[in-house]
């Protein structure tokens, strides 16, 4: 019986198709929503679904004067990566399916998988374009993750605790977004960048460097690392809300509280202007750490 | 233009097809990291012989193929080609006619600079404003073709006239059209000059000085922004722009956000400029009769494009076809001062600097000098060769 429970937590249930499918439908509520907000029509329903189909069947060009080994597996490292971090945070409202002390960190470092796969897979074609994205990626997650490793920690410093699986129940009694308003802020700008968004969508700046890091991938790698993307919004999401909106006890609350922060994040999008990649760096080093690290000092005061 | 950039350097080249391009020319930027430190600019990708055509074509067919020398400011080409030939005819149109050619002309003005700002703003990444900007254009296109018939070749224009009248319901709606576009200008002129976000991407970015300028021959919006005085509209006023003069707007200091500045006060200019003359319609015939052959001669005309001085240059041996045809297009004159002012600049900013400028690559590729690949040497073609070479080519396609 247990084998094939954990077959279905991985393939269906919260993982796997369940996540994808959720995934790419959190992506089109963002298209849409963006594009309500930019006076376009947008996407139907099953849009980001259809393309992912219609990619997948695509034959896929492996460029010369790649590692072909690498250029096929890194998609699917970061899928992954985004995969099993969907299994240690309260998906959909249930408890996480797995848990350890400790596996905040691991799930943090899971979800900067899919920025490194995408920093390496530029860096592994010869396109000039893809070196700058990689360049402009890997230089974007050295900015954004300190001030979102530090933002998140928060919560799990006042509950005592680095398990995602206690910090969220502790959270669910106590709403950290009014104890901790600016570790909050971090933590969805971070959660931004970390999905390159706009305004941190200086990596795949289409009027600058065509798609960044990714421009010479078609077909299956380029739909699976969308998949990865759509996976990192949800488990992200699920984060931030978890933590900082009073948890996330059932699955209503979830899908109210993750998409009134999608909603946040769309609007933003709508209102601000790409960032230059010096820009991105200097807001994080400059603000985003400045005010988590102020966040600190007045927890540790009182 | 090809540029001697050091051996091994890393070059990135936009075009000849690129997102931040909508029409083909190649720019190749050498950068350090993000810092350019090198640039040069290649056209001729959409060269469509239009000089040579038009000395085919006698003078009413040319003025259908005059208008297709831009897609934006397709209504500047006729009139600077009718006034040319109305120049060599020795007559003039009629005060209403040169009214209502002001008219469209102004009314092209304003679409285009809102088609602009839409473009340069989503070169910023900025597609918000890219969004709104061209739903508002919309209004204005729908007006021209509720006036003209079209879209974007209004046709309005015939040698010694235009073709249509405008009845009262027009000019109601165009008034009307006029107050809801003034009401959208001021809001985005308080976007771009107050949207902090924004103002990172503009401000201090590729500042041209004046005696830059000056030197590279800058002409249109980008010289005025950099506060040199070139306005034909203003300094050699022809058609109606004599009877409704136009205040010259100027900036002194020649970066992106000065040419936002620019070219937003210049659509409170334009629509100042159409309520005038709606109100002080002169009344009168549309057309005057033209002479059928034009006698031999030549005619220069200068006119202000959205984007800067347009320059028609035509001569006539006393047939009914052009001898010669000669257009330049401001683009031209304004390419080389993307190329200087991008080094040192970020990469992410390249295209912003590109976008400022306004270009319109289509319209300027008047002359293609092919250089052979062995040893460089200049080669030309007789239009005999050209056809010839054209039938053989297509020829062994079809094989």
């Amino acid at each position: 019986m247990k084998p094939f429970i954990s077959i279905i937590i991985l393939w269906l249930f919260p993982s796997g198709i369940f996540l994808l499918l959720f995934g790419l439908f959190y992506q089109w509520f963002d298209r849409k929503l963006l594009a309500l907000l930019q006076n376009r029509v947008g996407p139907r329903w099953f849009q980001p679904l259809a393309d992912t189909i219609k990619l997948l069947s695509k034959e896929e060009v492996i460029p010369d004067g790649v590692n072909s080994y690498l250029f096929i597996g890194l998609p699917l490292v970061a899928l992954a990566g985004a995969l099993t971090a969907a299994l240690y945070v309260p998906i959909a409202g249930l408890a996480p399916t797995y848990g350890f002390p400790g596996d905040l960190i691991v799930v943090l470092y899971l979800l900067s998988l899919l920025t490194l796969c995408t920093g390496l897979a530029g860096t592994n074609t010869l396109d000039r374009f893809s070196m700058i994205g990689a360049t402009r990626t890997l230089t974007q997650l050295f900015s954004y993750e300190a001030p979102f490793l530090l933002a998140l920690l928060g919560p799990a410093l006042v509950a005592g605790s680095w398990q995602v699986g206690t910090i969220a129940s502790y959270a669910q009694n106590h709403w950290l977004i009014l104890t901790q308003p600016l570790g909050f802020i971090v933590a969805l700008v971070g959660l931004m960048g970390k999905l390159e968004m706009p305004p941190f969508d200086a990596p795949e700046a289409h009027t600058e460097i065509v798609a960044g890091a990714l421009t010479e991938y078609s077909g299956r790698g380029l739909a699976i690392f969308n998949l990865g993307r759509a996976v990192e919004l949800v488990v992200g999401l699920t984060l931030v809300s978890a933590f900082y909106l009073g948890g996330v006890s059932n699955p209503l609350w979830f899908l109210g509280k993750t998409f009134a922060l999608l909603f946040i994040m769309v609007g933003l999008q709508a209102l601000l202007t790409r960032l230059r990649i010096d820009q991105t760096v200097g807001l994080w080093w400059r603000y985003g750490t400045l005010l988590v690290l102020v966040q600190w000092f007045v927890m540790i005061l009182v | 233009m090809e540029p001697n950039f050091p051996a091994r350097s890393f070059t990135i080249p936009i075009g000849p097809q690129h997102p931040a391009l909508k029409e083909p020319g190649l720019f190749k930027f050498v950068v350090d990291g993000e810092i350019i430190t090198g640039a040069s600019v290649r056209l001729g990708y959409a060269h469509r012989g239009i000089e040579k055509a038009a000395e085919e074509r006698n003078w009413v067919q040319n003025l259908y193929l005059i208008e297709r020398v831009c897609g934006i400011c397709s209504h500047i080409h006729a009139f600077a080609y009718s006034l040319a030939v109305e120049q060599l005819a020795n007559v003039q149109a009629p005060p209403r006619a040169q009214a209502i050619r002001t008219l469209v002309a102004e009314l092209e003005r304003i679409h285009s600079h809102f088609l602009w700002m839409g473009v340069s703003a989503h070169e910023a990444g900025f597609d918000t404003l890219f969004m709104y900007a061209w739903r508002d254009r919309e209004k204005v296109m729908d007006l021209l073709e509720e006036l003209t018939g079209n879209r974007v070749n209004y046709s309005a224009n015939l040698l010694g006239g235009v073709k249509f009248d405008l009845n009262a319901a027009q000019v109601q709606s165009i008034r009307s059209t006029l107050d809801f576009l003034e009401e959208r200008t001021r809001h985005y002129q308080d976007v771009v000059t107050h949207d902090e976000m924004f103002l990172q991407r503009t401000r201090g970015i590729g500042v041209m000085t004046r005696s830059q300028a000056e030197v590279m021959g800058a002409v249109g919006p980008t010289a005025r922004a950099s506060n040199v005085p070139r306005d034909m509209r203003t300094i050699a006023p022809y058609s109606a722009y004599s009877q409704f003069p136009v205040q010259m707007i100027l900036d002194t200091r020649g970066d992106l956000e000065a040419r936002f500045e620019v070219r937003l006060e210049e659509l409170f200019e334009s629509i100042r400029l159409i309520r005038e003359i709606l109100k002080a319609m002169p009344e009168g015939e549309l057309t005057v009769r033209m002479p059928r052959r034009i006698p031999a001669g030549e005619a220069v005309v200068r006119l202000e494009a959205p984007r800067g001085e347009v320059f028609y240059f035509i001569k006539s041996n006393g047939t009914d076809k052009p001898e010669r045809l000669k257009i330049r297009t401001p683009t031209i004159c304004n390419l080389n001062s993307v190329v200087r002012l991008a080094i040192g600049h970020q990469l992410a900013d390249a295209p912003m600097i590109l976008a400022g400028i306004d270009p319109c690559f289509s319209c300027n590729d008047r002359m293609v000098q092919v250089s052979k690949a062995s040893d460089g040497s200049e080669y030309s073609m007789s239009w005999k060769e050209l056809r010839q070479h054209g039938i053989d080519y297509y020829k062994r396609l079809s094989k």
